[in-house]
């Protein structure tokens, strides 16, 4: 009874915090976009600023008819949207917002983000597959080209996080970057990875989350001026809305990993005990914020890379730079 | 009208005399590619072109003149449907004429080939394997004309859907539109220069 | 079933297994990069292009044909929807032809007047092309800021014609006197509005600064040079074999603008460099619009400075009639050379009008420039040629 209502409150409480999350990502999407862009954006709707803007389409897009084409193969199309959201949401499980706040701490909480996060390509393929559309299938094609490309430089920078951890736990790796790295007399001095020479590995993981994300500029799956809109292409209505919402928690989900794995998670210099299961989740929602704030700005500044270039830069840069990183922490773990 | 430039005559009455720089340019293109004749007329130089040395002229002629602007036809004919008719319908032959622009890149220089197509034979060699462009252009004149292009194995309609009866820009072509409703027709045409007597009254008054 | 057909069957489940079939892919009537209702029928292996078929037509609306049941006045209404980017600049050539038929000649001061609204037509039509083309290659932003900048040259252009896109502001000898409509006798409403120059002038500060700007955002852009650069090469021959003019033509290495090489109007009297790029590729198109912007600026100043007072409108007969006569006339509009060839046999209306568009001629190349690209690559192909579908299918 006790495990039943637990894991009911759990997985209550996640689904409106990553819905949410979501709608707060959208609507500074929206926001941002539009002032960098010289525009006001949403400005009626909610009664100021348009907060509600986000809300108001989602209502709408609820509204609308949900088509599917007559040649779609229904149940994989009907099913695609479900599997790339499960896969977003199912990241969020192991996600640290405090010491003791987790859903489940896993041992290979890397491992199974790595593994789930992957999943949202297969929906995707899935709707670029059954949509019976020509502009989908390339969409859903090049959405997979791009998995088997991003995800080698990925899991090698994580892999570079797990060495200099020591551990596969993603709490055990926000603990070790909170640990005392060195000590300046009697003031301890505790970094996270990125500053104690992640760099490199940080650079290739936001990198790679991007492509796996497929936002500008690797938004080849979708790529508006030549697939129409990819695998999208014929979903409307509440389908869409699930794939839209995914594309937006995923983001959340990838920068919370981000965050973590290479920025201190829900640490931060000073904050110990009772104080980071309280002040974690905030800690924990900025460093988000600032890497959600980066995706966006990316994506409203860059053009669209081709899809050649874009796996000759994966193949030819990416996956030697996170060789070499694993190689030069190993070394450097080794020798301090 | 073929090949002895009347209008040419008229134009440069009202210039000088001798001729004008124009006029010479189209001489000696004449000239030189060897072309039944010329006219000149505000400056806008035509090279009349025997239907048979179509091809070979012009392919000799983008030698100095690079720039291939367009070919289309014109359609000679006595009656028409719409609009104004030629001014002597009794005098006129009956023909197409195909028509195509050259022009140098360098200098204003530049002429229009003319060659005459019967109505009954109405064919002509195609520009396409010396000037890609000229492939669109040709399947406009084919559709429009009816006009052959022997050598463009392209001529399907460009514009027109596939199954359109007619070639539209034949004097022939009734427009429908117009058909139905007769407008602007003879009696209603907008009095144009309204605003030109408004300005010429305007000066008088204050001279 | 006989043996043979069985022999057929099993031979063609193999060759479909083995070699992948070209894939037809149709690409519009109704697509984002198409810029209105362009259709190509590509033959599609995976991303590469075998082939491509453009078929055009879906806006054709015969205009030569409505041209020769219509005065001469009345065709100046048709043809600014040409190309609706720059509507006056295609207005200009057919006005000139007209008045060369009739020998007439417009006034200086009209004259200048064309020029500064054709060169503001161009900025604008530019304007249009590094908003749009950055958007086709996935940045959105270059849109809203060229866009935003555009609108104060429409709004210059509606200033004076009255009509931001389609300004029919040409007359035969002259351009229309009187601004706002209908006509009056009060003097002061028969010439540009009062400030003017003064507007013009801040909007070519405007000009400047936009292209800075556009300048840091794309043309440094490490990732649009990877998508340009290259890209598309069309050399100095083909460009001439197929006609291409304009900004298409001048990226290949030829200088070839007709404001020099014919000029008209009164582009002799003002300064300004012919812009050309020697590399035919996706990136020096688009930096010889950029470019022309600039140029177009200095130009509109000088004709600030020089434009002299005097009438809009020579005398002309009441009703026109053009004598018998052929006349071929032509004008650098943005997009290149557009021209008119009026056959006139004495009448009110033109026996025959052939209009040259630019866009038309400059497409006729798509064929052979897509064959064996890939997909994004058209995009960037097609979006750097910078054609308007009216223009296309007239």
């Amino acid at each position: 009874m006790n495990f039943w209502l637990l894991l009911v409150i759990e997985v209550v409480v996640m689904l409106l915090l990553v819905l949410t999350s979501s709608l707060v990502v959208i609507y500074a999407e929206l926001k941002a976009g539009s002032h960098m862009q010289s525009r006001i954006g949403p400005y009626y709707a909610g009664g100021r600023w348009g907060w509600a803007q986000p809300l108001a389409d989602g209502l709408k897009f609820l509204q609308k008819e949900d088509l599917s084409p007559t040649g779609a193969d229904k149940t994989v199309y009907g099913f695609a949207p479900y599997v790339v959201l499960m896969s977003t949401l199912a990241i969020f499980v192991v996600i640290p917002l405090g010491p003791d706040l987790v859903a489940v701490d896993l041992d290979v909480g890397v491992y199974f983000v790595l593994a789930i996060s992957s999943l949202s390509v297969l929906g995707i393929l899935m709707a670029g597959w059954s949509s019976a559309n020509k502009y989908s299938l390339m969409g859903g094609l090049r959405a997979a080209a791009q998995l088997i490309a991003y995800e080698l430089p990925l899991v090698l920078a994580v892999v570079a996080v797990v060495v200099q951890a020591g551990t596969m736990s993603l709490n055990g790796i926000v603990e070790a970057q909170n640990d005392v790295w060195f000590s300046l007399g009697s003031f301890d001095v505790a970094l996270p990875f990125v500053l104690r020479g992640q760099v490199l590995g940080f650079a290739i993981f936001m990198i790679a989350a991007v492509a796996e994300l497929s936002r500008i500029p690797f938004d080849m799956p979708i790529a508006e001026s030549e697939l129409t809109m990819g695998y999208l292409t014929e979903y409307s209505g509440i389908r869409f809305t699930m794939f839209f919402l995914g594309e937006y928690a995923s983001m959340v989900g990838l920068s919370a990993i981000a965050a973590t794995l290479f920025l201190g998670g829900y640490g931060f210099p000073g904050v110990t005990g009772t104080w980071a299961n309280i002040l974690g989740p905030g800690i924990l929602i900025g460093k988000i914020a600032v890497l959600v704030f980066l995706i966006i700005w990316i994506r409203w500044t860059w053009p669209r890379l081709r899809e050649d270039q874009l796996q000759s830069m994966a193949w030819t840069w990416l996956i030697p730079l996170a060789l070499l990183n694993i190689a030069l922490i190993a070394g450097f773990k080794v020798v301090f | 009208m073929t090949d002895t430039p009347e209008a040419a005559v008229d134009a440069s009455e009202t210039t000088e005399l001798e001729m004008t720089a124009a006029e010479t340019y189209a001489a000696s293109l004449t000239e030189r590619l060897g072309a039944t004749g010329y006219s000149e007329e505000f400056d806008t130089v035509r090279v009349f072109v025997e239907r048979d040395a179509w091809v070979e002229t012009i392919v000799a002629a983008s030698e100095e003149l690079p720039f291939f602007s367009w070919l289309s036809a014109i359609d000679w004919s006595k009656t028409t449907e719409v609009g104004e008719g030629v001014d002597e319908p009794e005098t006129l032959e009956e023909r197409f004429e195909v028509i195509c622009r050259l022009s140098s890149v360098e200098n204003a220089d530049g002429a229009i080939f003319v060659a005459t197509v019967p109505k009954d034979d109405a064919s002509i060699g195609s520009l396409t394997p010396h000037f890609g462009g000229a492939e669109w252009h040709e399947r406009e004149a084919h559709e429009m004309f009816d006009i052959a292009f022997e050598g463009n194995k392209n001529l399907v309609p460009l514009y027109l859907p596939d199954d359109f009866i007619g070639h539209p820009l034949l004097k022939s072509y009734p427009l429908i539109a117009r058909e139905v409703k007769p407008w602007p027709g003879d009696v209603d045409v907008e009095p144009m220069p309204d605003v030109a007597s408004d300005s010429q009254d305007a000066e008088g008054s204050d001279t | 079933m006989t043996s043979r057909e069985m022999m057929h069957r099993s031979e063609s489940a193999v060759s479909i297994e083995l070699q992948t079939p070209d894939m037809t892919l149709n690409i519009g009537p109704q697509h984002p990069s198409t810029h209105g209702v362009l259709r190509l029928v590509a033959k599609v292996d995976g991303e590469r292009i075998r082939e491509v078929e453009p078929v055009i037509g879906y806006m054709h609306r015969g205009y030569e044909k409505l041209a020769e049941v219509r005065t001469y006045a009345q065709i100046t209404a048709l043809v600014n929807r040409i190309d609706w980017v720059s509507g006056f600049a295609s207005e200009v050539p057919f006005i000139l032809g007209v008045e060369k038929l009739m020998g007439v000649e417009a006034p200086e001061r009209a004259q200048w007047i064309r020029l500064i609204l054709s060169e503001l037509a161009r900025i604008s039509s530019h304007l249009v092309f590094i908003s749009s083309y950055p958007l086709e290659l996935g940045a959105t932003t270059p849109l809203m800021h060229s866009l935003r900048e555009r609108e104060y040259i429409l709004e210059l252009i509606e200033e004076v014609t009255g009509g931001r896109f389609h300004p029919n502001f040409n007359r035969v000898g002259g351009v229309k006197s009187a601004y706002g409509g209908g006509s009056t006798t009060k003097k002061q409403s028969m010439d540009l509005p009062a400030g003017f120059f003064k507007r013009t002038s801040e909007a070519m500060d405007r000009m400047d600064k936009i292209c800075d700007d556009i300048d840091t955002l794309v043309t440094g852009n490490e990732l649009i040079k990877m998508r340009t650069v290259g890209v598309g090469i069309i050399p100095p021959d083909k460009a001439l074999e197929f006609g291409l003019s304009g900004p298409n033509l001048r990226a290949s290495g030829v200088a070839y603008d007709l404001r020099k090489s014919d000029s008209y109007l009164t582009y002799d009297q003002v300064e300004f460099d012919v812009v050309s790029r020697p590399g035919g590729d996706c990136y020096d198109r688009y930096l010889v619009r950029l470019h022309e912007v600039r140029e177009s600026v200095k130009i509109i100043r000088q004709a600030i400075d020089m434009i002299p007072s005097g009438p809009l409108q020579a005398k002309v007969p009441r009703v026109l009639k053009a004598p018998k006569g052929h006349v071929y006339s032509r004008a650098e509009n943005p997009k290149g050379e557009f021209g008119y060839y009026i056959v006139s046999e004495g009448g009110k209306m033109p026996y025959r009008l052939k209009i040259r568009s630019t866009s038309f001629s400059n497409l006729t190349i798509l064929p052979w420039i897509l064959k064996g690209q890939l997909i994004p690559d058209l995009v960037a192909i097609m979006g750097s040629l910078d054609f308007v579908l009216g223009d296309v299918d007239r």
